[in-house]
């Protein structure tokens, strides 16, 4: 019995990669990604005294913007726009420390090390005054349910005709591969639309967190990213036989972006040899949007890159994955359905 | 124990409110090939399952090798699923060598035209490939009993031929043999047939005894596609059969009528009933009652 | 309308699936492909439904829109009922309302499965299923109408069901072309194909196979030659190629079975393996 199940798990070739691959990815992410203390934090300083107040920083404060005809709102603008951190005004005393409350643990550190400096700066938080965990993690989760509803369940949609052996007869009927795929889809996007929406009043109600930008552009964001998910889905399910391997697969996907996406420890406190694995995963764009717009309130321009990112993505993938999957539908694909009674052995050539 | 291999005595198996098997007693002897026909839903699996000692009776006993089918007796017993039990992803020396080990028997030699296939995994082979593993596998110990559940379903002409010389050999080494088929051809393979119905046991024996007093009537005509569709609208019970359109318990003379009506030119006569035509006359009556 | 596949050629990597076959399919007619695993019989339905690409060859065939196919795999959205299952599908070819209705019933009705209706297709019995597959492939009145082995491992009755429902769709102009594992079936059809490892072996009407097939065949319990005889029921059959067989020997009328596994053992025994 043991040689007969050790036999199948090494031609098992996706559970063996699950094993063998996922705890040494975990070992390294965590060795080299987690890390809640924060080194340092990015800092503006604003107002006429903006030199001097700079140069007195500890190097904590990784000051990159000196604006001395800066002005408060500037300085707001700066942190809105997530351009840094904390940003000092001066001109008064004490100095007005500005700290940007939606990057939680550069802020946790940055009220910490403001504390040292006793009466001589005043520190509000802004975006998140309290600091809760909540506020920052719920919009990450909302990226998480979506992402998690658009890969794994819709590769096992999809999946599902396969094993069932009825994509062989859709393939053969008058209808187009792309409608095939928009039916497909149709449903997901809907419930994780659904999802999305209570989620994120939940989110509201239960914990208080704010809702201080355009809730359309969220949606917008949301919907792009709904189609990356949704594309990722799709070429999960071509290049899986069966639900089984859909769900790891996706697995495999699924877990390092909650890990590595900032959503649980800071992308900037990574080591910079991980942290570029980071910002390959669109769930980490999004973030960026959802905390941007629902703690910042930021506008979409400011958060023009994750858009950027995100609509190439969803084109890419989505194109990429349509495009496989219309082999399978189409002749000459691998289309041999996984029936109850297995056929001739045909070797199938890959078209 | 010289005697019977496996006996069902008066057997019964209730779902709830739905009678499966209903006072089932049957019997395989040494060396005997018995056939098991019957639709589906007709009780067939669940009576094996009985059998096999896989569920329990509701009322009534079975008997494996002269006792209750327990782990030690099911050790002298082969069986084949319709499934064929096999894994996929193993190899077929891996999966002798895995059924062998279980039964605590050396592990088969491949005759010579399965040789080439040894290393292959076994979801990659044809599926007569597949059967004939199957079949090494659940022989490899030497069992006295065989249930066998549609021993050669989706194979093609020469491999099933060679699948019943196997049976055949099995029996004539004293083994007794218990196979399902809904191929009624391989009914005359049998030496001995048991036709359920409704979880009945409705007829026992020969083919003659399975048909019972079912008849046939075959029509020879030239306008078969016509001749056909007036008989079926007329709610007669058709078959085609080779060129000529076989109508089961029907009158000649209520045929001819029908025919003429139609202005068709026929020329009918009666023949022997075939097991199928059995079947169908049951699953009319089942469908009216 | 006659449509066909003409010395179609076919590989999957280093494997000659099909090699140089010519198949025809008149309308109003049933063609039988016989042939075991591996002969060709899947992949040539699949080529003229236009899943598998040809090396070598051409197909005619009508649009998808006329085509109607069932695979053998089981051919059934499981998880919706067998009405939804043909709604969907009649939906696809542009089927609606009244007429959708109307034919619904007319097919489930011929098909004995009015009944089943409203019960889900994974709680169909295997040969219910294949009935349901079958109505989802002429629902729409195909031209063409391909079936992959669409009675095997079905149990008598539906078998029967299911070659009435060939029948009367060839009857009604329908050309319909069907793999099957058993020769009953091949036999009551109007042309018959005998595939082995790619090539057609012989094919024509049940008569053209007999008369054109040569050779004795005899039977015996003790078989001369080993690698020609088989068994059938309690005998051996025992072919001589040559129609030399020993004198005394009881000679028998060869039917399709013995045909087709003389044929076969004749192109085993003179290919060298």
């Amino acid at each position: 019995m043991i040689l007969k199940e050790f036999r199948e798990l090494v031609r098992d070739r996706r559970t063996l990669g699950l094993l063998v691959m996922m705890p040494l990815l975990l070992l390294v992410i965590f060795g080299y990604a987690a890390n809640f203390y924060v080194s340092s934090v990015r800092a503006a300083v604003v107002g006429p005294q903006a030199s001097q107040v700079a140069a007195m920083l500890p190097s904590f404060f990784d000051v990159t913007v000196t604006e001395p005809s800066g002005t408060q709102a500037d300085a707001e603008m700066l942190l809105q726009d997530n351009k840094v951190d904390v940003a000092f005004v001066t001109g008064e005393t004490p100095v007005l420390a500005l700290v940007n409350g939606s990057n939680l643990f550069a802020a946790q550190s940055t009220v910490a090390a403001l504390n040292k400096a006793g009466s001589q700066v005043k520190t509000q938080v802004l975006y998140n005054p309290d600091l809760k965990t909540s506020w920052v993690m719920v919009p990450a989760i909302i990226g998480l349910i979506l992402t998690f509803i658009g890969t794994i369940v819709t590769s096992i949609g999809l999946v599902r005709e396969r094993e069932a052996g009825t994509l062989e007869q859709l393939a053969v009927m008058p209808i187009k591969p792309s409608r095939v795929i928009l039916g497909k889809i149709a449903p997901y996007f809907l419930v994780a639309s659904l999802d999305m929406l209570i989620v994120t009043v939940l989110g509201i109600a239960l914990f208080g967190v704010p809702f201080n930008g355009n809730p359309f552009a969220f949606v917008l964001g949301a919907g792009i990213f709904l189609f990356v998910v949704l594309g990722l889905g799709v070429a999960i399910s071509t290049i899986s036989q069966t639900s089984g391997q859909a769900i790891q697969t996706a697995i495999f996907f699924l877990v390092p972006q909650v890990l590595l996406s900032g959503m649980v420890f800071p992308l900037y406190a990574m080591a910079a040899g991980v942290r570029w694995i980071g910002y390959l995963f669109p769930l980490t764009y999004f973030i960026m949007i959802s905390q941007g717009i629902m703690l910042r309130g930021a506008p979409i321009t400011s958060l023009w890159l994750p858009f950027v990112v995100l609509t190439v993505m969803a084109v890419v993938v989505f194109t990429g994955a349509t495009l496989r999957f219309r082999r399978d539908l189409a002749p000459g694909g691998p289309g041999s359905p996984a029936g109850q009674q297995p056929s001739a052995a045909e070797t199938v050539s890959t078209a | 124990m010289t005697g019977v291999l496996l006996r069902a005595a008066h057997v019964t198996r209730r779902f709830g409110t739905f009678t499966a098997v209903d006072d089932v007693s049957m019997q395989v002897r040494p060396g005997e090939v018995v056939g098991l026909l019957g639709a589906n839903g007709a009780g067939k699996t669940t009576l094996i399952r009985m059998m096999l000692g896989l569920i329990a009776v509701t009322s009534g006993s079975v008997e494996m090798l002269g006792g209750p089918p327990d782990r030690k007796r099911r050790s002298r017993l082969g069986y084949v699923p319709q499934g064929l039990g096999l894994y996929g992803d193993l190899t077929v020396r891996e999966n002798l060598s895995f059924s062998a080990r279980a039964y605590g028997t050396a592990e088969p030699a491949l005759p010579a035209e399965l040789t080439r296939h040894a290393g292959a995994l076994v979801g990659d082979l044809p599926r007569g490939v597949q059967r004939q593993v199957a079949f090494l596998a659940a022989l490899a110990h030497s069992p006295e009993v065989l249930v066998l559940d549609e021993p050669t379903s989706g194979v093609d002409v020469l491999a099933r031929a060679s699948l019943w010389d196997t049976i055949r050999a099995q029996a004539d080494h004293g083994a007794g043999i218990l196979a399902t088929t809904h191929y009624m051809q391989e009914a005359q393979q049998c030496d001995r047939l048991l036709l359920m119905a409704d979880g009945r046991l409705v007829a026992e024996g020969s083919e003659a005894d399975i048909v019972g007093s079912t008849t046939a009537v075959a029509v020879r005509t030239d306008d078969w596609a016509q001749a056909f569709a007036v008989l079926n609208a007329a709610g007669a019970p058709v078959m085609l059969a080779g060129r000529a359109i076989r109508v089961a318990n029907a009158d000649p003379a209520e045929l001819a009528e029908v025919l003429e009506a139609a202005g068709i030119e026929a020329s009918l006569q009666p023949v022997p009933a075939t097991i199928e035509e059995r079947m169908l006359m049951l699953a009319r009556a089942a469908e009216t009652s | 309308m006659t449509y066909a596949v003409r010395s179609a050629t076919v590989r999957f990597g280093s494997t000659l699936a099909l090699d140089d076959v010519t198949v025809e399919v008149p309308g109003g007619s049933v063609v039988a492909v016989v042939g075991g695993d591996g002969a060709g019989k899947s992949t040539l339905l699949r080529a003229l439904v236009g899943e598998v690409p040809l090396d070598a060859g051409t197909i005619e065939a009508p649009p998808r829109q006329r085509l109607g196919y069932l695979p053998a795999s089981s051919g059934s959205w499981a998880a919706l009922t067998v009405t939804q299952n043909i709604d969907f599908v009649a939906g696809i070819y542009g089927l609606a309302g009244e007429e959708l209705a109307a034919r619904r019933a007319e097919l489930l009705d011929r098909a004995s499965l009015t009944p089943a209706a409203g019960r889900l297709a994974s709680q169909l019995s295997g040969g219910m299923r294949r009935k349901l597959g079958f109505v989802m492939a002429i629902v729409h009145r195909p031209a063409l109408l391909i079936l992959d082995e669409p009675s095997t491992g079905v149990d008598p009755v539906s078998r029967i069901d299911l070659w009435r429902l060939a029948s009367e769709a060839a009857a009604s102009g329908a050309a319909v072309l069907m793999s099957t594992t058993y020769l009953d079936e091949a036999e009551r059809a109007a042309h018959l194909v005998v595939l082995d490892s790619g090539r057609v072996l012989i094919q024509g009407s049940y008569d053209d196979v007999r008369a054109g097939f040569s050779g004795a065949l005899t039977q015996t319990s003790e078989p001369v030659r080993i690698q020609w005889a088989w068994r059938r029921g309690r005998v051996q059959h025992e072919y001589w190629p040559g129609a030399d067989p020993p004198p005394g020997a009881a000679i028998v009328v060869p039917d399709l079975e013995d045909i087709v596994i003389a044929l076969s053992l004749a192109r085993r025994n003179a290919v060298p393996s």
